[in-house]
């Protein structure tokens, strides 16, 4: 589905549309540019989930970590992978503890710096357009 | 008494010896993976994120430091122990308990905030409590309101982006090259920093968080319009985070009442910050004494860890080295 969002509110609340789908176990990729509101989606998502504190950009620490109180999703993974520069340091994150795991969700901003292709096939992939009248296309 | 600092939270791996006496310090070794050196002895360049990984780069480094493989001259061991990615910090915090064991040394865990903020007490001249920390990085923007050693209380911080990851996202779009901190700031030394009046993001928010996501496209937004030059845009990018920073700084100090500022982390290698921040708190608050580290102690490193972990060691807060484990999630407060 394509939606058109013209602000930060309006993305968090596809997110939180998106997040009621969701079970636990699955992979969700992030991609656009710089801008394009990849991390504001996070914010949105993490946030329905009932986690009150402030959901930050990961791009410097790769990988935050969100504990949440949820029927059969207890834990998020926040990856980004912006600053990556082969697959090959992806190894260093010990995701293979996180990926498919029942009780964690994994989201991945920037998924192409650190997965080869097919390498790993998300459960969904979210793509996000920066319009050049500044709306943002989201595709879910 | 000497200290051993060992720092690997993300990025960096760093080894320190610090020396201290009498509470004067005295910086022996400060070696860190990204130096050229510690590359040769490694055997080639080791690419930056991957470098978390490799444990065994640690030895060489420890080699390189001099200390004796007794351990001998060694009177205390500090240790990042988080906030950090686990497999970077497991590093350090391992070989710091290995070593704490076997030589029967005093373990101290430090916080990886904490040794940014002790990065400004190797000078003679030491702040005054209650000080207030300006703490700029690519991984954090945080006012932190120190009360005394070890007492600390976070006033504001980001809710998006880093300072200094909106420094290097904006020179990325402004097709600078990486790191983009430095880059940025020379650019903008020749351009006009009035020339585009960028958004200064929750300045009047009342509280003292700070967000530098929307920056982002606001700088796309210029580019794409193409009506200044990239050291105008750099420039006048560069003015809005300085502003934002002293402006929220200032107000932060009025609220706390504050008898020094500590400005630490990899962005207050920014020169325009450094000195905006010093010149205005010198014609508000002349009676308070502005602390900003040695340019060498700006980014991560483990003197900082070695100086955090002394004042730790002082106050006896030593740890087991069979229980202590890495926390990816390490508050300060």
């Amino acid at each position: 589905m394509k939606y058109i969002s013209n602000s930060a509110e309006e993305t968090k609340q596809l997110a939180e549309d998106l997040a009621k789908t969701l079970k636990g176990g699955e992979v969700l990729f992030l991609e656009g540019d710089l801008g394009s509101g990849k991390t504001t989606f996070v914010q949105g998502l993490v946030a329905s989930f009932g986690y009150t504190e402030p959901v930050r950009s990961p791009t410097f620490a790769l990988m935050h970590t969100y504990h949440v109180n949820h029927p059969t999703i207890k834990r998020i993974v926040h990856l980004d992978l912006y600053r990556l520069n082969d697959p090959s340091e992806l190894r260093a994150f010990g995701l293979e503890e996180v990926i498919h795991d029942p009780q964690t969700l994994v989201l991945v901003e920037w998924p192409e710096k650190g997965f080869e292709r097919d390498k790993l096939l998300p459960d969904k992939r979210i793509l996000f357009c920066i319009e050049p009248n500044n709306d943002r296309t989201i595709l879910l | 008494m000497m200290i051993l600092g060992i720092e690997s939270s993300c990025d960096e791996t760093a080894i320190a010896l610090l020396q201290e006496q009498d509470g004067v310090f005295e910086v022996k070794k400060n070696l860190l993976t990204s130096q050229v050196a510690i590359h040769a002895l490694y055997g080639g360049v080791v690419p930056e994120v991957a470098a978390r990984e490799h444990v065994d780069i640690l030895f060489p480094m420890l080699k390189a430091s001099g200390i004796s493989p007794d351990g001998e001259g060694i009177d205390v061991i500090a240790v990042t122990a988080g906030p950090g990615l686990v497999p970077a910090l497991r590093v350090g915090v391992e070989l710091a308990k290995v070593l704490a064991w076997l030589w029967h040394k005093p373990l101290v865990a430090v916080n990886h905030l904490e040794g940014h903020i002790y990065s400004v007490w190797g000078g003679e001249k030491k702040p005054m409590f209650p000080a207030l920390c300006l703490l700029v990085s690519g991984g954090h923007t945080e006012l932190i309101l120190m009360k005394d050693h070890g007492q600390y209380e976070l006033i504001g911080m980001t809710r998006d982006d880093a300072a200094g990851e909106a420094f290097d996202k904006v020179a990325k779009l402004l097709e600078l090259p990486y790191p983009g901190g430095p880059e940025i700031s020379k650019a903008a030394e020749k351009g006009n920093p009035t020339a585009v009046d960028f958004p200064r993001p929750m300045l009047n928010s009342g509280d003292f968080d700070f967000s530098f996501s929307g920056l982002k496209t606001a700088v796309r937004n210029e580019v794409a319009l193409q009506q200044h030059s990239v050291e105008d845009i750099a420039a006048s990018f560069q003015e809005a985070v300085v502003d934002t920073l002293v402006t929220k700084t200032m107000k932060a100090m009025a609220y706390t009442g504050a008898q020094s500022l500590i400005l630490s982390g990899g962005v207050s290698a920014n020169k325009t910050l450094r000195s905006r921040l010093e010149s205005t708190l010198q014609k508000h608050i002349p009676e308070v004494g502005f602390f900003a580290p040695d340019l060498t102690l700006t980014g991560d490193n483990a003197v900082m860890i070695a100086l955090a972990g002394a004042y730790r060691f002082h106050a006896g807060e030593t740890v087991d080295p069979l229980t202590l484990v890495a926390n990816p999630n390490q508050r300060l407060a």
